[in-house]
């Protein structure tokens, strides 16, 4: 078990580096000068903008800004934008609302998404089964930002059930409706796994004996077919928060939530690779840990695993 | 000026990259649930923008700085709401040959900490801020002062041969000579721009600190320090003396993250004035707000340039017909609500020396005649690439109607965008990498026609590479005569070179659009670099 | 023998779920291992299989509406003129814009003032062609590297696992928009390019995973008895055996496609004038969705019946194809 854990921890190293390094690349690839993009339309003197290309060191190699960011970070410092502003305090309070939005929208796809799978699935072939398939392949297929939008003038503005946007009413009421548009994919795909695996685990030989031996009908779904049933949801679901947390850039906007997702979408276009690459790296670091935690999960519900 | 989206203007690009269309801008978050109204009783009154970058004077040309500093600090001239420049914390200013300027700094001022308000004081303030080695953000505007150069050499590996101004003098405590590089009449309009304020030597000591707790001249001084990404609170000086006495007891600029949610604030009477409302809620601020909705004319104005030094846009009327193809009046309708202004000369209406219809038909939408210039100039040969930033959703609409036109009313069947980042945009320009028609516009520092024309086309600034020694020598002439209606006139002819040639096309003056709770009276909002007018403002 | 079943489109196990951010870290995982080899189902006889999936398919509604949708589509997409005889940016007047539908304008104008039906239905191409063309491209590459790694194993299979991971764990809006702001003047070429490049990975982990089940089957063993080269056993005995997830994930994957391709023209850094698409259009309209809802409709209703299409079609392929539903 520590020995599994041990590789996959060595074997995420490379990954890591690997992604930072490409984020790295891709963002210092940009043409255009960060400099003269916060100046805008005025000229910089000449002495000016050597000045402060040293400051960021702009003017060493790729590898040598890559070397000296990730020497910063190991020592807990994600650097500064270029004008002067920590990058650990631009995307210090974000993290809250992303992880506030991510939040809500991962409790709404395993509290509803669960219950429509249940639903469905005990009742395969029937209305209900229909209604609930044909619903989440329905919110699969419309892109995020239209059902966004289309929320938003609904619940919003029209029937007014829900804040418009922008995070006054705290939590929960300001990320209900974020989260639950945010949340609408892993939702279908929740549910829609936990029909299929509760279905073929009714057929399953394990559960006409338990039908056999009398038990009642609650008690042979709950605590024997649905239990099996619901390791693959929970791989899905634990993956699945950290896809939320790097992916709201478009719920964040429509709902003008001020997430990291907003942030690294403004820094790219400002060429502010300090902010780019500190967010991602956080981001993929939180990807590749939720990934070993359900890995190591899944071996727990299914004895059947065994790490080596 | 101070607004929340006024993206792409010449001010820094932080803040100006809208997002999500115009949904959410600016850097970092700053909505605590205190800061709204510090008790409306007290006479004090909130005021939502974006967090600004740095409050040193000479090292921010953000107007969201701008409103900080406006209060804080008093410049040797001040602006009237029409645009005017008068005297502030100087006594008088002279010159005789428009190129030595002395200035009589105004007696018994004080800075927020008791030290005295001197020439040295201001002398002090600009060397700091024209030093290149210290990279200041508003530099540049030093440079109509001798010995700029000196401190700012070309090649940037040098170092600097002198850390102060050679131009600038303190005769005595209380007197400033100022020598320019070239006549310059201009000269007591610039020194209303922000960067010109005076500071003193405990601020040049610990410019830290200063940063955090600026240390002003001004009506009113900082209460507390400068709370990052939330509030500035300002409470009045008492030790001030100079004609702007504030009407009312403080004001708290609180920082918003994006235009959206300050609006929204504004409406539920959270912040009592705010500068600028989003675009999209306009239309719903005007039925929701009333009498409290303030629209007012802007000196932001958008243009599109020709590069010159492609042969296929040498010919004159091969660029008039391309304004002529331009429905400014359509535009405006469709994109911005009919609120902008279509321009009809080179300045916007609110600028001394503007006349109505200067640019006539060629800024008049008219296909056919456009068609004959365009035909005459023998047409356009390959690929119309237009040029324009991703700062504003805004530009794409309307260049896909100028582009619209350029296909249907000209026939120029091959018609691209090159939609650039906002972070590569001017540097491209500079490099003179574009091979199209490319958008700009102008802010102006200070109001004045000699700041629109001189920097956008005498030959030395221009991006166009146009060079004309008419316009040149007219504008020279223009600066340095003692006259000003002289020079007004010598303006509007540079101004009818610039038509004649149509280098750069005039598309249309912006419009601002801001609002006030009704806690607060008195709220002007002006055009140039003071915008709201703090201290007039009355809290009921 | 399953009967006809409308709707019961089954999502199947999450390996072959047509998500861009799909389960399973790395390709040791047991996760992804485990729920793509349930995807593969047995190694039935190609043949039958195929006959099967096709008599199966043909029997469903949803897939003859599906399919009937995306010829429709598919034809505004190559003929534009059966639809409309206006062209891509014509007769547009800036003082007619934002108008609702009308007798003269079916889906209204834009805010150029252009027809909106017009543009809706050259909308169609551009999207289209980069939906099919990304799923092409990362499909080959799925079939060939995929083949590869699953076959060979060692140090190749880790060298593309470890490169899998990397773009893997690249968010994609984040990833698209810094190579597509670096390169602004980006048509659909570009636009494949760099959907190509993001999302190349779903489908090569499926591959994968296909090949090493089926890559100690009997058959297989006595092909490389019988003294085949690995060549001859990957054409002709692993890849008819291993395809047919990936087939299933790729007609998923056209739709993902779509709709990536559509949030990043939303996001305003994909394709560009004189180009439409639905993508577009809907980043043109978001300020004035509220006042004109006719700008939000049209398209929406047009790009979110287009993936569904997709989406269903692939169900269908799915159930059609997977013998243990049966």
């Amino acid at each position: 078990m520590w020995r599994y854990v041990l590789r996959r921890l060595l074997q995420a190293i490379p990954v890591f580096i690997g992604t930072t390094l490409l984020i790295y690349a891709m963002v210092f690839a940009l043409p255009g000068d960060p400099i003269q993009a916060l100046a805008g339309d005025k000229p910089i003197p000449a002495n000016v903008l050597s000045t402060l290309r040293d400051r960021y060191n702009l003017n060493d190699p790729l590898l040598v800004q890559y070397g000296k960011y990730m020497w910063g970070l190991l020592q807990g410092n994600l650097g500064e934008n270029y004008d002067g502003q920590k990058v650990a305090d631009m995307l210090g309070g974000r993290w809250t609302v992303t992880a506030q939005l991510a939040l809500t929208a991962w409790i709404f796809e395993l509290v509803i998404g669960i219950a429509l799978g249940v639903w469905a699935g005990l009742r395969r072939g029937k209305v209900a089964d229909t209604l609930v398939l044909g619903g989440t392949t329905l919110l699969i297929a419309v892109p995020v930002f239209v059902l966004g939008y289309t929320a938003q003038i609904l619940f919003g503005l029209h029937w007014q059930i829900f804040p418009t946007a922008g995070t006054d009413d705290g939590w929960p009421m300001s990320y209900l409706l974020p989260g639950m548009v945010l949340g609408s994919l892993g939702l279908s795909y929740v549910a829609r796994l936990t029909r299929t695996s509760l279905a073929e685990n009714l057929r399953a030989d394990y559960v006409r004996t338990a039908n056999a031996k009398g038990l009642s009908r609650a008690r042979v779904v709950g605590r024997h077919a649905l239990r099996n049933s619901l390791i693959p949801v929970v791989t899905y679901l634990g993956v699945d928060f950290g896809n939320l947390m790097g992916g709201a850039i478009v719920t964040e906007g429509i709902f003008n939530l001020p997430g990291i997702g907003q942030q690294v979408f403004q820094s790219i276009q400002l060429k502010e690779g300090p902010v780019v690459v500190g967010a991602v790296t956080v981001l993929v670091l939180i990807f590749l840990l939720v990934n070993l935690v359900v890995d190591l999960l899944y071996g727990l519900l299914d004895p059947r695993i065994r790490y080596e | 000026m101070t607004s929340l989206r006024d993206a792409g203007t010449r001010r820094g690009a932080r803040g100006k990259v809208a997002a999500l269309a115009a949904v959410a801008l600016a850097a970092s978050l700053g909505l605590s649930a205190c800061g709204g109204s510090g008790g409306k009783s007290d006479g004090v009154f909130t005021a939502g923008h974006s967090e600004p970058d740095h409050l040193v004077p000479g090292n921010t040309t953000s107007s969201y700085s701008f409103d900080v500093l406006s209060g804080l600090f008093d410049n040797l001239e001040g602006l009237t709401k029409d645009g005017k420049a008068y005297n502030l914390a100087a006594e008088s200013i002279s010159t005789t040959d428009q190129k030595v300027w002395t200035i009589k700094v105004r007696g018994g001022q004080k800075f927020h900490n008791g030290e005295p308000v001197t020439a040295q004081s201001f002398a002090d303030a600009w060397n700091n801020a024209a030093y290149g080695p210290n990279a200041y953000s508003a530099n540049d505007y030093f440079s109509h002062i001798q010995g700029y150069d000196a401190m700012n050499p070309e090649d940037e590996k040098a170092k600097p041969k002198a850390d102060k101004l050679s131009g600038v003098q303190v005769v005595d405590p209380s007197t400033l000579k100022v020598t320019l590089t070239a006549p310059f009449n201009q000269f007591p309009l610039l020194l209303t721009y922000p960067a010109f304020a005076p500071m003193p030597k405990a601020g040049l000591q610990d410019l830290k600190s200063f940063e955090n707790h600026p240390i002003g001249n001004g009506p009113y001084m900082m209460s507390g320090n400068w709370e990052r990404n939330k509030q500035i609170k300002l409470v009045p000086f008492p030790g001030y003396t100079g004609p702007r006495k504030p009407k009312n007891k403080g004001v708290i600029w609180k920082s918003y993250s994006s235009a959206d949610s300050a609006y929204t604030d504004l409406r539920a009477g959270k912040i009592d004035v705010l500068q600028t409302i989003p675009a999209a809620k306009v239309p719903e601020a005007k039925r929701l707000l009333g009498d409290r909705f303030l629209p007012r004319k802007m000196g932001t104005m958008d243009y599109l340039g020709f590069p010159l030094w492609d042969e296929r846009f040498a010919n004159p009327d091969l660029r008039k017909a391309i304004s002529m193809v331009i429905d400014r009046q359509g535009v405006n309708k469709a994109v911005y609500n009919g609120d902008y202004f279509p321009a009809d000369s080179l300045l916007p209406s609110i600028i001394e020396g503007h006349r109505a219809n200067a640019c006539g038909e060629l800024c008049t939408f008219d296909p056919a005649k456009a068609k004959t210039l365009f035909d005459k100039a023998g047409g356009f040969k390959g690929t119309m690439e237009l040029y324009f930033s991703n700062a504003q959703p805004t530009y794409y609409q309307w260049m896909q109607i100028v582009a619209n036109s350029l296909k249907q009313n000209l026939g120029i069947q091959d018609v691209q965008f090159r939609q650039v980042p906002a972070s590569d945009y001017f540097s491209m320009l500079n490099k003179h990498e574009e091979k199209g028609p490319y958008r700009q516009n102008w802010e102006a520092d200070y109001p004045s026609a000699q700041n629109y024309l001189e920097n956008m086309w005498t030959t030395n600034a221009n991006r166009m590479g146009w060079k004309s020694k008419e316009f040149d020598d007219l504008i020279a002439k223009a600066n340095s005569s003692a006259d000003h209606q002289r020079a007004l006139q010598l303006y509007n002819q540079a101004e009818d070179v610039a038509i004649r040639e149509m280098p750069m096309i005039p598309l249309w003056t912006w419009a601002g659009q801001g609002g006030r709770s009704s806690h607060v009276d008195n709220v002007t909002i002006t055009a140039w670099s003071t915008g709201l007018i703090v201290n007039e403002v009355t809290v009921k | 023998m399953k009967t006809i079943d409308p709707g019961a489109a089954d999502p199947g196990p999450p390996g072959a779920e047509p998500e861009p951010a799909d389960a399973g870290a790395g390709a040791g995982a047991p996760g992804t291992a485990a729920a793509a080899v349930a995807a593969a189902g047995g190694g039935l006889g190609r043949a039958s299989l195929w006959d099967d999936a096709w008599r199966e398919l043909r029997r469903r509604w949803v897939f003859w509406a599906s399919a009937g949708f995306l010829l429709l589509v598919a034809l505004m997409a190559a003929v534009p003129r059966l639809f409309t005889s206006t062209g891509v940016n014509e007769g547009c007047d800036p003082n007619d814009a934002k108008l609702g539908p009308s007798g003269a304008h079916w889906f209204g104008t834009d805010l150029a003032g252009c027809d909106y039906y017009a543009h809706v239905v050259h909308g169609a191409r551009p999207t289209l062609l980069i939906g099919v063309a990304v799923t092409l491209f990362a499909f080959v590459i799925a079939l060939v590297f995929g083949m590869l790694a699953g076959y060979y194993g060692g140090l190749l299979d880790a060298l593309i696992a470890r490169l899998t991971d990397v773009f893997f764990g690249l968010p994609f809006v984040l990833g698209a928009t810094v190579i597509l702001v670096a390169f602004p003047s980006h048509g659909i070429g570009a636009m494949t390019l760099v959907l190509v490049l993001l999302g190349w990975t779903t489908m090569i982990r499926i591959m994968r995973a296909q090949v090493i089940a089926v890559r100690d089957a009997d058959y297989v063993q006595a092909a490389r008895l019988l003294g085949a080269s690995d060549r001859r056993i990957m054409a002709r005995h692993i890849l008819p055996n291993a395809i047919a997830p990936v087939i299933v994930v790729a007609t998923l994957n056209v739709g993902n496609v779509i709709a990536g391709e559509a949030t990043l023209d939303f996001l305003g850094v994909g394709l560009q004038y004189p180009k439409v698409s639905w993508g577009l259009q809907l980043n043109l309209a978001q300020d004035s969705f509220v006042d004109h809802p006719h700008l939000l409709i049209f398209p929406a209703v047009f790009l979110s019946a287009t993936v569904l299409s997709f989406l269903m079609l692939g169900d269908a392929a799915r159930d059609a194809l997977d013998p243990k539903l049966r």
